[in-house]
């Protein structure tokens, strides 16, 4: 309040940052002489049906499947208590910390033509020639997204059902309703408003899909995000490029819109969460059947696709039936791994090291101060605003940001740039909702008993603030290990980081080197991902309970 | 002792809202504002901290001008009405707080700690966590706390607000007992008539951003200066009425009542006019001589140690009595009632 210009000057300084690139792609892609008239032939052309065709209902099969899935283990999250139940939900958030290319591999690995699932059902059923051939293609980029979102939404979905009373139930129940009214009657209307938000976050993620579909989509299925690229890079039409990602921003903001209509349903009903009862398995022994198969089968579909990264890794040349070995690991080291990816492995590795941990630095720290500031000044809809990098794709961003900078920056600095205000949503609600569940009473308490200026930051503020703080850079870390686009985009083939050397292996057939470095990859996004789980760890009160 | 230890002469605009005051504070006096939620009472205390900063006037603590002077640096204690504990401290980092950034020496520090803790029984608490601890333990922390690095004075926000009544009735008699041994100087918030009435040497009627009364607890109840201070603490008839001066005395006339003469005084209430009558339901009386009123008893309520009981009289004037249990009442009996006359208090309507 003391110096409102300087405190003026960060969220205006964000501001200008982010939507400068933004309104360089929209000015490309709309004021250029005869940009309407090629956007209305574009429109009514066929590839741009086929693309929207091909992307919403690939994003409405991921949305559902994930969701169906996820319901009946909700079902158990929500209504009993079992041993293991907190460690189980903390796995959950793993697959959101594995980097895109990493999914894609290790269904590569696992699904894939030469993969250890057709092994298995050749193996199983021999001489009936039967086989999954088809994860380059629709189906299997459904599957990926499923196996990306499935987990997120189990997790999402218990905690909901967590919050419906089961007194309710009972209530209906005793009203003489059967179980089946009860369910529709009950607990569906309070639970739909969940499955519509999280269905339409799954379905936002799959819209905008990009690594999944760039490697297992091949010329044959685009979502508009690869198709930006494509145009970008392959084929250099910037027009082209700037028109599809204005496209993109018009079908984004329908699906936010409804996004926004959906969380306002959810936090409508919100209740508290009532004590469970136990899943016994002598008094339910039906139920709890049920629930350990299907928990079994989940953590199969799950781990199973990982676990054998690890395994063909530690294979001669990646082969499951091959000899066990360290040849792989030791080909990164090698010419051929230069070659295909055009760098050695200890520059991959600084260098995705220290572009992810600046990210996570730097945007924790400025929607740190923001989040700090924002509880002096009366920003108004500034919150608003600086959630629209959700709206915007990795894509869209890089791509203005490119025009708008072209090669005057460094290509690191201007990958940070993306990076930041990309991870800059998810990182400033995190630690905004922190910085909320300790009152402002613990600093003036702080100040009447003699603390002040830094004081008052290292005594009262950082500690409280440490662990989400963590966290927030530990989201950061993982955001930038995943994004492949970006760099791909800002990089121009200079900076490669992890996702790109995998990338690159894959495409160059290179499995071997591509698993052992996926191994390394996947180890590192599990330790990233230790770093939260001990956050939340900590705050689900885990050993105390 | 002082009289003047501290002198408040403040005043604070908001939008919707505005506060002045005008106090004096005794040193080693336990003082209490009193008022309804939203009357300007933790603004007063935030303004006496320097957590809020006045528009106008100043505030002086034992001769020193507390304007400009930095939270950090006045010494006022605070308890607030949520404790404010720091949840990453155990009870005894919380109690220390203040000591270490004061830059108490070791030596000191262990000393004022080990003290604290006997004062308060938390010696067995001394390394748990502000969560484990129940809401009566955490008062005291927060009490500790606050007291820890001697402060000039003591503010205390609603600090049993959160307690149920049990809790609060015990806790309230140990900060007063507290306060008489270690006599520090103590500002008491509170919404809480009867904790205002039991707590203070002297106490503040708030209501609006305004101070309506200053005086005794048995001064401001029994002679409430404004019909707000006598619904506020307790319950009172407020009955509007004339007054005339005459040869015996004062000729008081209650709306749709009898007359009768109330003796002067000490001259209290000279002017002829009109007034509120206000006299409190213990002060009314079954009679039946000097009767004041006559009506149906409407509502009787059985309180144990005696009768509460309302009385329609003429006018849709409805009494509140409160008589002892020797008096057998029931609903619908036709009763007359008169005043206790020395209990009695003229406000004078503005």
């Amino acid at each position: 309040m003391r110096r409102p210009g300087w405190g003026h000057l960060l969220p205006a300084c964000l501001l200008v940052l982010f939507y400068l690139p933004v309104l360089v792609v929209l000015g490309q892609a709309f004021l250029r002489p005869n940009a309407w008239s090629e956007l209305v032939s574009f429109l009514d052309s066929q590839p741009f049906r086929r693309i929207l065709a091909f992307s919403t209902t690939q994003a409405f099969w991921s949305a559902f499947f994930s969701v169906a899935l996820a319901l009946p283990g909700a079902y158990f999250f929500g209504r009993y208590e079992f041993p293991g139940k907190r460690l189980l939900r903390s796995v959950m958030v793993l697959p959101f910390m594995l980097p895109g290319i990493l999914v894609v591999l290790s269904m590569v690995v696992f699904y894939g033509q030469n993969g250890v699932f057709n092994q298995w059902l050749a193996t199983l059923f021999p001489g009936r020639k039967l086989a999954f051939s088809g994860l380059y293609g629709f189906k299997g980029i459904v599957l990926t997204h499923v196996f990306y979102n499935f987990a997120f939404c189990l997790r999402t979905l218990g905690e909901r059902w967590e919050r419906i009373s089961p007194q309710l139930e009972e209530a209906s129940a005793v009203l003489g309703a059967s179980p089946l009214r009860t369910w529709r009657g009950g607990v569906l209307p309070l639970l739909a408003p969940t499955i519509g938000d999280v269905g339409v976050l799954v379905f936002l993620y799959s819209f905008l899909s990009f690594t999944v579909v760039l490697v297992l989509g091949g010329y044959l299925y685009q979502t508009f995000e690869v198709l930006i690229y494509i145009e970008y890079n392959t084929k250099l039409n910037f027009a082209r490029a700037s028109m599809l990602a204005g496209i993109q921003m018009a079908l984004l903001a329908v699906v936010l819109s409804i996004k926004r209509w959906t969380q306002r349903l959810v936090q409508q009903h919100s209740g508290e969460a009532a004590p469970l009862p136990p899943l016994h398995p002598k008094r339910q022994p039906v139920r709890t059947g049920v629930f350990l198969v299907y928990l079994g089968g989940s953590l199969l579909f799950f781990l199973l696709p990982l676990v054998f990264v690890l395994i063909r890794s530690l294979k001669q040349r990646g082969l499951l039936d091959g000899s066990w070995t360290f040849d792989n690991y030791r080909l990164l080291w090698g010419d051929s791994f230069r070659f295909a990816v055009g760098s050695d492995l200890l520059t991959v590795i600084g260098t995705t090291l220290g572009l992810s941990i600046t990210v996570g630095v730097a945007t924790a720290i400025l929607a740190y101060l923001l989040a700090r500031g924002r509880r002096q000044l009366p920003w108004g809809k500034l919150d608003l605003w600086l959630q629209l990098p959700m709206g915007v794709s990795f894509l869209t961003f890089a791509f203005g940001l490119i025009r708008l900078v072209g090669r005057s920056l460094h290509p690191a600095l201007l990958i940070i740039w993306a990076q930041v205000f990309l991870a800059f949503p998810l990182v400033y609600t995190l630690l905004r909702t922190a910085r909320r569940e300790w009152g402002e009473e613990l600093l003036a308490a702080a100040q009447t008993l003699g603390a002040s200026g830094r004081e008052l930051f290292w005594t009262v503020e950082f500690p409280l603030m440490r662990k989400a703080l963590g966290s927030a850079i530990a989201y950061g870390i993982a955001l930038s290990l995943g994004d492949l686009s970006a760099v791909l985009v800002l990089g121009q083939g200079k900076v490669i980081t992890l996702s790109v050397a995998v990338y690159r292996l894959i495409g160059h057939y290179h499995f071997p080197q591509a698993v052992a470095l996926g191994t390394l990859f996947i180890i590192l996004a599990v330790l990233l991902f230790l770093i939260v789980e001990r956050r939340l760890k900590h705050e689900a009160g885990f050993f105390t309970n | 002792m002082k009289q003047d230890f501290l002198q408040i002469d403040v005043a604070k605009e908001y939008p919707e809202f505005s506060l002045t005051a005008n106090l004096t504070v005794a040193e080693g006096e336990f003082f209490s504002l009193v008022g309804p939620s939203g009357c300007g009472k933790t603004t007063l205390l935030r303004l006496i901290s320097g957590l809020a900063v006045p528009d106008r006037g100043r505030i002086i603590l034992d001769g020193q001008d507390l304007t400009g002077v930095a939270v950090s640096e006045r010494r006022i204690g605070f308890v607030f009405q949520d404790y404010a504990l720091f949840p990453h401290l155990t009870v005894k980092g919380n109690i220390e707080y203040g000591l270490k950034v004061r830059r108490w020496s070791t030596a000191q520090r262990e000393r004022r700690l080990r003290e604290l803790l006997a004062l308060f029984e938390l010696e067995t608490l001394a390394n748990r966590r502000i969560q484990e601890l129940s809401g009566g333990e955490r008062q005291r922390v927060a009490l500790a706390r606050a007291l820890a690095p001697e402060p000039f004075l003591l503010l205390l926000d609603e600090p049993f607000a959160a307690l149920d009544y049990g809790l609060r009735r015990r806790l309230r008699r140990e900060l007063k007992a507290l306060q008489t041994q270690l006599g520090f100087t103590a500002i008491f918030v509170t919404h809480q008539q009867e904790e205002a009435l039991s707590l203070s040497h002297r106490l503040a009627v708030m209501e609006g951003g305004r101070i309506l009364q200053v005086g005794s607890a048995p001064e401001v109840y029994s002679k409430p200066a404004h019909p707000f201070v006598a619904k506020f603490l307790g319950d009172a008839n407020l009955i509007p009425c004339t007054v005339e001066v005459t040869g015996a005395g004062l000729l008081v006339t209650p709306e749709a009542g009898a007359a009768f003469t109330l003796p002067v005084d000490g001259g209290e209430v000279a002017e002829p006019g009109s007034y509120l009558l206000m006299i409190r339901p213990e002060d009314v009386v079954l009679a039946e001589k000097e009767v004041v009123y006559t009506g149906e008893l409407m509502t009787v309520e059985y309180l144990g140690h005696g009768f509460y009981a309302e009385i329609k009289t003429g006018a849709d004037l409805i009494l509140k009595i409160l008589v002892e249990k020797t008096t057998a009442l029931k609903a619908g009996q036709t009763r007359g009632v008169s005043f206790r006359k020395q209990a009695l208090k003229l406000i004078p309507i503005n």
